[in-house]
């Protein structure tokens, strides 16, 4: 099982998730999952469609209860969304009424995240995050001016800009095409701060269902079942850092694909015939 | 000859065919209950010199504006609050609804009653047609905002208030727009057919509008062809407010170009 680092940040205790619904039998989305996260650790949920690890993101967001176990922070109870977990959407929600500098500085401008910042003070930050991204230039564009790839970059730089402690990406990358996704996966891991010390990185927890994603990415893998969704396996990644295109031809990154496969293999086929 | 006057002019030929078989038909009727185009044309130069058509329109206007604003100031937030929370909407919506269908101009005996019949009275029906149009379609605008963003402004910590102010009303506003449009045509049509009847209850010297001038020619002076005048400005008015308020919507959303 894998190793924590470290202080630990996030903490999953015995977490379950029901969905009542009337009239029918309730659906477990999560069952006794438990799981801790170290401070600049960055985790990678993996699982088939539908094993519950968006629900599990959404209790880290504060966007979901629990209905059973807890869901911590620093040890302190997770009841509601708060600007010290950001969270990254499969389908960009950026403001379509928001040009881009509009929608990567919305959390500082309505949200607790901008409090105390003076407006110039606000700008600067809000330019320092679109050029992280690299899109200085389209700071004027509006979002259904963007390809996915650039819409996404700005879901990015608004994250970055409210500097929120842990980031939340629910499948961040998967409506992007093959390519545009491992230049993003390149890019996430340099804005994260892959080549700084563990202690000054922001931790992050990052759902996928595509495993060289997760490899790629994670410092650990964590691998769900389907209903209930449970935790079944967690995995090192003692790749070194900086990762790059080597680090994807390596023979330790295609193992460790090869084995997290084998463990999902199973029941990512059942999936799709049922 | 270009396309485009080509085609202005394949558009204009019915209107002009019936024109020219109407001055034809009502030469040949010999009636004095049948107007004419070219009477009608000097009817309206008239009427425009005088400056009786142009007064009258802009007192109906200012009426129309009036409760159309005072419409909007309650529909607009209201329908925000229902569209945002089930609780509120489970409570108003019976009572919009089983209000909705009492025409604007049923109120009127109740408006002249409370509010005599000056403007007071106008504005209160001009109100009460053009707010079911803003509010309904608010609230289908409300509920209709994409369930991600409102979740992507919570998870960067805005409370409730602030997200209806930052995403809901800027998501709603096509839909708040296309209300407000319809709301404008009701409101139009709601001050002619209230000016109209105030003028029966006050006679030759009510409170003025364009439907008050109708009420004297058609009561009074029995002019036929100013009437036609007047039915004829009433709809160049209300394409006139349409278009301003499509070029407002359009200046008020830069991002749905």
């Amino acid at each position: 099982m894998g190793t924590i680092n470290g202080s630990i940040k996030l903490r999953l205790a015995h977490v379950g998730k029901r969905f009542d619904a009337a009239g029918r039998a309730a659906t477990v989305a999560v069952d006794d999952f438990t799981l801790d996260v170290a401070q600049g650790e960055f985790l990678v949920i993996v699982g088939p469609s539908g094993c519950g690890k968006t629900t599990v993101l959404n209790m880290l967001a504060g966007l979901d209860r629990p209905s059973a176990g807890s869901v911590t922070l620093d040890g302190r109870e997770i009841t509601r969304p708060g600007p010290a977990r950001g969270v990254m959407f499969q389908d960009y929600a950026l403001f379509p009424w928001q040009n881009v500098r509009g929608n990567v500085g919305f959390g500082l401008k309505h949200g607790p995240a901008g409090a105390g910042l003076a407006s110039d003070a606000r700008a600067r930050r809000v330019q320092d995050c679109i050029d992280l991204v690299g899109l200085n230039g389209a700071e004027d564009k509006y979002p259904h001016q963007l390809s996915g790839g650039m819409r996404q970059r700005v879901a990015l730089a608004r994250l970055m800009a409210n500097e929120p402690e842990v980031l939340l990406m629910d499948e961040p990358l998967a409506a992007l095409d093959a390519q545009t996704r491992l230049i993003l996966q390149d890019e996430l891991l340099r804005i994260w701060g892959q080549d700084r010390a563990q202690s000054s990185r922001r931790t992050v927890v990052f759902i996928t269902h595509a495993i060289d994603e997760a490899v790629f990415l994670a410092d650990r893998v964590a691998v769900m079942t389907t209903r209930p969704g449970r935790l079944k396996a967690l995995i090192d990644v003692p790749l070194a850092r900086p990762r790059n295109d080597a680090t994807r031809a390596s023979a330790e990154f295609q193992a460790l694909s090869q084995h997290i496969w084998s463990l999902i293999r199973d029941e990512a086929y059942r999936a799709t015939v049922t | 000859m270009s396309d485009a006057a080509l085609r202005v002019m394949r558009g204009l030929s019915l209107p002009i065919a019936l024109l020219i078989a109407w001055q034809a038909a009502g030469l040949a009727a010999h009636s004095v209950r049948m107007p004419l185009p070219t009477h009608v044309v000097a009817a309206a130069a008239d009427l425009v010199r005088s400056g009786e058509l142009p007064l009258a329109i802009l007192q109906s206007l200012s009426r129309v504006f009036a409760g159309f604003a005072v419409a909007s100031v309650i529909a607009i937030p209201l329908g925000l609050l229902m569209g945002s929370s089930r609780g509120v909407e489970r409570n108003v919506d019976p009572l919009v609804e089983s209000f909705r269908p009492i025409a604007a101009i049923a109120i009127l005996p109740l408006a002249i009653l409370w509010l005599g019949t000056g403007t007071a009275a106008a504005v209160m029906i001009v109100a009460y047609a053009a707010f079911f149009p803003i509010v309904i379609n608010t609230v289908s605008g409300a509920k209709g905002v994409n369930s991600t963003l409102l979740r992507a402004a919570s998870t960067m910590g805005l409370p409730r208030l602030r997200i209806i102010r930052t995403v809901v009303v800027p998501a709603a506003l096509p839909a708040i727009g296309v209300g407000l449009r319809i709301g404008m045509g009701v409101a139009w049509t709601a001050i002619v057919a209230a000016e109209l009847a105030v003028g029966a209850k006050a006679g030759g010297g009510g409170s003025g509008g364009i439907g008050q001038m109708m009420f004297v020619f058609y009561a009074y002076s029995i002019e036929l062809n100013r009437i036609i005048v007047c039915m004829v400005a009433v709809g160049l008015v209300a394409l006139a407010l349409d278009a301003l308020l499509r070029l407002a919507l359009r200046l008020l959303m830069p991002w749905a170009r």
